[in-house]
């Protein structure tokens, strides 16, 4: 039986805040895991969400100063969705149009195109913002 | 590249081939993405599968992708390869029974963590870090962190395993223990310790901490093992009141 205390329900929010280090992305891929699982997600969708945070992450890091500011990982249950966002406040300015990084953020656009069921980026006042919303039962492939 | 062409006979019995592309652009499309086959494989290490076999799949569904892409469709080849690619890696750990490979994984993992969290107290004289765990069982410290959160749940459905004869997980533990599973009731359980006399505090620790037995702990504090086992069952309960008391003023 399951422990109601144990599941997460509409309009829960989680917020995990870390350093923008590409290296502590796991940590985000671990509270994602623990997340999906308490809100019903099952271990396939769980999996697309992870990978699907970690190139959130990637695509928030991406052009930005990465060795200043933090990342804030904020996840809520909507309904049976769960909705990601992913912010590097106060980011340094940021070289977004180097064919490398751009080619980075393309694969992890694409890789997200085939995860989830939406999900955009944007910049503003040195904020990088990336997003995701991935449905119970969606399977997207 | 790209136009209309009628498929026409294939060439081989299991060879498929595009008929939208000439077989010099089929060529070029696909060598010119394996990389791309290749990173998205990687993203799906450290689940169990070689990375040899993960690109192997990656690259049939790239082929794929290639035979199914129509240009006309003005759809990004890179784009449609990726859903492509990306759709066939998780099938294949899906037709391998991956859901279930997984959970039972973990639960490999966490009870080879237990065997190798002793053997390296043993050796280094301290408890492991988690880096250590994972060189010890060449996992990553991603997974050796995934199945210890994991494990407290396992350790749970294991309660009736036996780690020996006389001494059995389950009457170790016994029914008080299952009210304070949680993280959250462990952080009231400090606080209402303390309100035990002293020698209560110390069967209990003996007992749950130090892991002894009813008898053990007889012997070291000098009383029958009944009088130990009545101890520990009137503590259990002093604590489960004040648990039990305090979350209620919390709440």
């Amino acid at each position: 039986m399951t422990d109601p205390t144990d599941t997460l329900v509409n309009g829960d929010r989680i917020e995990l805040r870390f350093p923008a280090r590409g290296d502590l992305i796991v940590l985000a891929r671990l509270v994602t895991s623990a997340i999906s699982a308490r809100a019903g997600f099952d271990i396939e969708e769980l999996e697309d969400l992870r990978l699907a945070v970690g190139e959130l992450c990637l695509l928030a890091l991406h052009g930005s100063d990465a060795l200043h500011g933090d990342l804030c990982l904020e996840l809520t249950v909507l309904g049976d969705a769960i909705v990601v966002v992913c912010t590097l406040e106060r980011a340094a300015a940021a070289d977004v149009t180097g064919p490398e990084g751009d080619e980075i953020a393309l694969l992890s656009e694409q890789i997200l195109d085939a995860l989830v069921d939406e999900h955009g980026r944007e910049s503003r006042d040195g904020s990088v913002r990336a997003w995701l919303r991935k449905r119970r039962g969606g399977h997207a492939e | 590249m790209g136009r209309e062409q009628d498929p026409g006979p294939q060439s081989g019995a299991t060879r498929t081939e595009s008929p939208y592309l000439t077989p010099a652009e089929r060529e070029e499309l696909i060598t010119s993405n394996l990389g791309l086959a290749h990173q998205l494989a990687r993203r799906f290490l450290h689940r169990g599968e070689p990375l040899d076999d993960l690109v192997q799949v990656a690259s049939m569904a790239l082929v794929k992708s290639v035979d199914r892409f129509d240009p006309s469709r003005g759809v990004d080849f890179a784009a449609f390869a990726t859903r492509t690619i990306i759709g066939e890696l998780k099938r294949h750990f899906r037709d391998k029974g991956w859901a279930v490979r997984a959970s039972r994984r973990v639960q490999e993992l966490y009870l080879e963590l237990g065997h190798a969290t002793a053997a390296l107290v043993q050796q280094l004289g301290r408890n492991p870090t988690v880096a250590e765990l994972a060189e010890a069982t060449g996992a990553s410290e991603e997974a050796v962190i995934e199945a210890i959160e994991a494990g407290q749940g396992y350790r749970a459905a294991s309660i009736d395993a036996s780690e020996s004869e006389d001494d059995p997980l389950s009457a170790r533990l016994g029914e008080y223990d299952r009210n304070y599973a949680s993280v959250e009731d462990r952080a009231l359980l400090g606080p209402a310790l303390a309100t035990l006399p002293a020698r209560e505090q110390s069967i209990l620790r003996m007992r749950f901490v130090d892991g002894l037995t009813q008898s053990e702990i007889a012997v070291a504090v000098g009383v029958s093992q009944m009088h130990v086992s009545r101890l520990l069952s009137s503590s259990l309960q002093k604590l489960r009141d004040g648990i039990e008391q305090a979350g209620s003023e919390r709440s």
